[in-house]
């Protein structure tokens, strides 16, 4: 009997995984239940794999990070009262206090992507008249929500970074749901005043929540929680320079899952604990010789094509993505979390990189790229991004200027449909031969010395 | 001089850079090439977007105000600020909510506009200038059809103006500017204030400026809202308004706003609506014609319209379809019977098929153009056509030659080569709604066309065998670019053609389906067009509407006889 390959068993997985889709694709129109049922089946099953049978590949903060993101969303689907739908920029932390379950709805839309059932739900978006154009991941919330495949939800709470998506479904789910909406507006530039403006919308968000959940809110947990936001941020800040010429470990979806747990979990003691694992597996990771990548805005992790570049690849890796740095400092908080919760998580909102100017991405790139000593960048234009689409040149002449070589990339992160993975998967590859090339150039001319072991486990060398 | 200071939106605060003597103008500009836009920014971005950045780097234009309206403004601000390709550009930072917080927000904005102003120009801010340029808004009682929705382009709007007797009255994103009149006490508070300044020097006496912009950044937010901000329950008198016979609701490709109002405004619209789609360019002027044509035919009824003499002698009405695939004739008797048809591949001139099947159905039928009392033109052509009486749209025509086929059908689908309509009827055969799909291809005979192309197969090949499929394949793209990808990858593995088919049959379907539910359709369902030959889409479309979908042999020839019917009826 031949012994199966790993493609084989991947070819496999992804038949069961569309046998899957295709049957709940034949009942969601008119038994949308048993479709939400088992998408949460779905999900609680990859949980228990990422809990007991976890991918032996990853570093162990990347088995805590997919295990971690998966909670995220089954805990929120498994506790429907106690929802909170919510975007991936929202400060997370008064959810949390009052021990209510954001539901994201980026990664809902991210997990239903993963479990091949994105078209029945945009489907079912368009057919309910929402734009062709308009953000995938948008329409697979959309589409979910008027099949009434999501559960009923109590409580809208979003705010205007980073798109214009923002303004338009949540509004649009609140009358659907006829649940209460709360809107933080969020200036683009950063000021006392306008932080003031910010830290008073989410305190009057939180006596909102309080009222509408009947719970009170522990002011002192909430200090905590933003205090260890800072922290958890700065350690994932003191990973980059661990990251140089180390092999990471990642893939695209693992990339996402980081950011979604860095977002979701921010403030909660898992989330420090990853960023604390993240400086030790770092500080100890193997030798990468091959080509680095700092990554901007979402990743196609569905991509067979792409997967093969960089998906733990000891050619070339995804080093940093700005999805998962979009809410750090380098120069330090104005406001500490400890004693003004609200002022600093208003703080991390207007600061937040995806927030304003587009040559604030751009810097926040070419940052990265510094910190972590990326070969070059890669801008992936997610369809229906306008805030990134817009600002892609932008991103890629000013890193350009700083000497990082980058590519723009257009596809769509959550629909298979909408992703030309061939043509893509050429156009990154050739970008990854020329920086082979640039890279083996710059080596001949200016020889370095090897990175210094830091451990034991630095005498593994890939590539 | 300062030189004018353009802007594309209504928040923008002009009265204030009036204040300072800057003349200010709306940006109308339709660019013919996206060519620079594309470079710097990106292809999908919306059509007036992209078109701002065409306009801002004309050298002739020196000065504009944006604001941080939606995603595209914020990166047409980032492109142009890195291209330094302007005298003067400012953004507007405008807030989402309207309270109180808001306002001194909006405030502070402002300030910080006039103070870029003064610096950039060198001007002082005279009140009595900003009070006096405002324009009191009018409520508007007059009978009338408003443009609603995403900004209406040049085009569009003479397309509008052309295609309806009434007036159109313009409150699309960028032309419903309605900033209420500074309230009388706010002048005279200003002066009092001055005054007390020059007697009384130990009081400090606000700047006028200052009194001005507090309540001026209300005033602006108080405007009725675009579909930006979080509270829009103020557009809810937009629809319904006295005096509105009708309501053209503009969406525009990669401008998502729009298409959620219109969602939800056309569930329960009190007034006749109709979405139009464009891409912000002056491309598809002849299908935006037909369509608001159509709306303007199903707003005041034919019957009301149209009125011919019959004359004295026998009555025989010439219909005749000039289509992008196929011309079609028709010739029907005083009970409205056809006595003569003829269907003939349009070719490359339009004008000369016309002719040949003009002369074709008359000699069948044995008549002279003399002997004909009315002929009605209609399809994509019927302006062209020469020697016509008059000419009608398509879609009021084919819905009436259908209503004549098939009186029981309550909804027409109509897939022709470069278009595909749903149109609802009433029982007597008028429209009642009717939608078309958008410049796309994707849900008409092209796709299908295109799709052969790619299987290398005739088109007759590719119906028949979509027929004989064995398992399901879901094409999940409606754009024909990627779902030829789709189909491509397909054929790689080895997936058999009938059941890629029959996957490409199902995407029609689909398109249609989405297209039916905005206009509510119910069965009998009957369709037309030449895609109605193709059996597999019919039982696709079938299918997906949960209700048989009829066809009839004579379905092609619906607009031709839907034509010669109208012309009939006109007859006095």
């Amino acid at each position: 009997m031949s012994q199966m390959t790993k493609s084989d068993d991947q070819k496999l997985g992804i038949k069961i995984l569309d046998a899957w889709a295709s049957a709940i694709d034949g009942v969601m129109d008119d038994r949308p239940d048993i479709t939400g049922f088992w998408l949460l089946k779905a999900f609680q099953v990859k949980r228990a794999q990422c809990r007991f049978l976890p991918d032996r590949w990853a570093h162990p903060s990347g088995r805590q990070a997919a295990l971690l993101a998966l909670e995220s969303v089954t805990g929120a689907l498994e506790h429907p009262q106690d929802i909170v739908l919510t975007s991936i920029f929202m400060p997370n932390e008064i959810f949390q206090s009052l021990g209510l379950y954001p539901l994201i709805a980026e990664a809902a839309a991210n997990f239903v992507t993963g479990a091949h059932a994105e078209p029945s739900f945009i489907d079912s978006a368009e057919k309910h008249g929402v734009p062709e154009t308009y953000c995938s991941f948008h329409k697979v919330l959309l589409g979910g929500a008027f099949a009434e495949v999501f559960p009923s939800i109590p409580f809208i709470a979003n705010c205007s970074v980073a798109c214009d998506a923002n303004n338009l479904s949540f509004k649009l789910l609140a009358a659907h749901y006829g649940a209460p909406q709360r809107y933080i507006d969020v200036p683009d530039s950063y000021t006392e005043e306008n932080c003031r403006y910010v830290a008073e919308q989410l305190e009057s968000l939180a006596r909102a929540l309080e009222e509408a959940y009947g719970r009170t809110l522990d002011l002192e947990d909430l200090k905590e929680r933003v205090a260890r936001s800072q922290r958890t941020l700065d350690k994932l800040v003191a990973t980059l320079p661990l990251r140089r010429n180390r092999f990471v470990k990642n893939n695209m979806g693992l990339e996402m899952q980081h950011a979604l747990v860095f977002h979701t979990l921010l403030g909660d003691p898992k989330a420090e604990q990853l960023a604390t694992q993240m400086l030790e597996d770092y500080a100890g990771a193997p030798e990468f010789h091959g080509v680095n990548l700092v990554w901007s805005a979402t990743a196609p992790f569905f991509s067979v094509p792409l997967q093969k570049l960089v998906d733990v690849n000891p050619e070339q890796q995804i080093i940093a993505s700005d999805m998962c740095f979009d809410q750090v400092t380098f120069d330090g908080w104005h406001h500490d979390g400890a004693h003004e919760p609200f002022p600093a998580m208003a703080e991390r909102l207007i600061r937040n990189s995806y927030n304003g100017g587009g040559q604030r991405r751009a810097d926040r790139m070419a940052e990265l790229c510094e910190m972590a000593k990326a070969d070059g960048a890669v801008v992936f234009c997610h369809w229906g991004c306008k805030e990134t689409m817009g600002c892609a040149q932008l991103v890629k002449s000013t890193l350009e200027r700083a000497d990082f070589p980058c590519i723009t990339l257009d596809g769509d992160g959550c629909n298979r449909a909408n992703f030309p993975g061939g043509q893509a998967a050429t156009r990154l590859g050739a970008f990854l031969e020329m920086l082979h090339a640039r890279k083996d150039q710059r080596a001949a001319a200016h020889p370095q010395p090897a990175a210094s072991p830091r451990d034991e486990s630095d005498k593994q060398t890939v590539a | 001089m300062t030189p004018t200071v353009y802007y594309p939106c209504k928040y923008a605060p002009i009265e204030l850079l009036a204040g300072y003597g800057a003349a200010c103008k709306p940006v109308t500009y339709e660019a013919t090439s996206f060519e620079d836009a594309d470079r710097l920014a990106h292809p999908n971005l919306c059509g007036f977007g992209k078109s701002l950045i065409a306009f801002a780097l004309k050298p002739e234009v020196k000065a504009l105000v944006l604001t941080s309206c939606c995603d595209v403004m914020r990166r047409v601000y980032d492109v142009l600020d890195a291209e330094q390709c302007l005298d003067f550009l400012f953004m507007v930072d405008l807030p989402h909510l309207t309270g109180p917080a808001e306002r001194a927000r909006l405030a502070s904005e402002l300030e910080r506009l006039a103070e870029a102003w003064e610096r950039y120009s060198g001007e002082t801010f005279d009140v009595g200038a900003a009070l006096a340029s405002f324009e009191p808004p009018v409520a508007r009682q007059d009978a009338r059809v408003t443009l609603l929705g995403a900004h209406g382009p040049e085009s569009l709007l003479k397309a509008a103006e052309s295609a309806f007797d009434l007036p159109v009255e313009n409150l699309t994103c960028t032309g419903g500017r309605r900033v209420a009149s500074p309230p009388a006490s706010l002048g005279r508070a200003i002066r009092q204030e001055a005054c007390r300044e020059s007697c009384d020097a130990s009081t400090p006496a606000p700047d006028p400026k200052e009194a001005f912009i507090g309540w001026y950044a209300g005033a602006l937010l108080d405007q009725t809202p675009c579909l930006r901000m979080a509270d829009i329950s103020g557009r809810q008198n937009l629809i319904g308004a006295p005096g509105q016979r009708g309501v053209i609701y503009h969406t525009m490709k990669f401008c998502d706003y729009y298409g959620f109002e219109y969602l939800m405004a056309s569930q329960d619209a009190a007034v006749p609506m109709i979405k139009v789609e464009t891409d912000g360019t002056r491309q598809s002027a002849g299908q935006l014609s037909t369509r608001l044509k159509a709306f303007d035919e199903t707003l005041v009824g034919m019957t009301d319209t149209l009125k011919f003499d019959k004359g004295t002698g026998p009555i025989y009405v010439l219909g005749v379809d000039s289509g992008s695939t196929s011309t079609d004739a028709v010739v029907v008797d005083k009970d409205g019977t056809p006595v003569a048809t003829v269907i003939l591949p349009t070719g490359a001139k339009a004008t000369e098929s016309a002719q040949r099947a003009i002369d074709s159905v008359l000699e069948k039928a044995g008549l002279a153009r003399d002997q004909i009392t009315l002929a009605v033109a209609t399809g994509y052509g019927r302006d062209s056509i020469p020697s016509m009486d008059t000419s009608i749209t398509e879609i009021t025509c084919h819905a009436r030659g259908a209503h004549a086929l098939c009186p029981e059908a309550m909804t027409i689908v109509d897939i022709g080569g470069q278009d595909s309509k749903v149109i609802k009827l009433d029982e007597d055969g008028n429209v009642v709604n009717f939608v078309m799909n958008d410049k796309c291809a994707a849900g008409t005979g092209r796709f299908l066309e295109m799709m052969a192309r790619t299987m290398e197969l005739p088109l007759d090949e590719f119906c028949t065998q979509g027929l004989s499929w064995k398992h399901d394949v879901k094409i999940s793209s409606m754009c024909t670019v990627f779902a030829e990808s789709e189909v491509v990858s397909l054929v790689a593995d080895d997936t058999p053609v009938p059941d890629i088919i029959h996957g490409l049959d199902r995407s029609v379907a689909s398109k249609i389906t989405s297209l039916a539910k905005r206009v509510k359709a119910e069965p009998p369902y009957l369709m037309t067009g030449g895609v109605a030959n193709n059996e597999g889409v019919v039982t696709a479309i079938g299918e997906a509407l949960g209700a048989p979908v009829a066809t009839s042999e004579d379905s092609q020839l619906c607009g031709a006889l839907g034509a010669a019917l109208l012309g009939l009826e006109a007859l006095v």
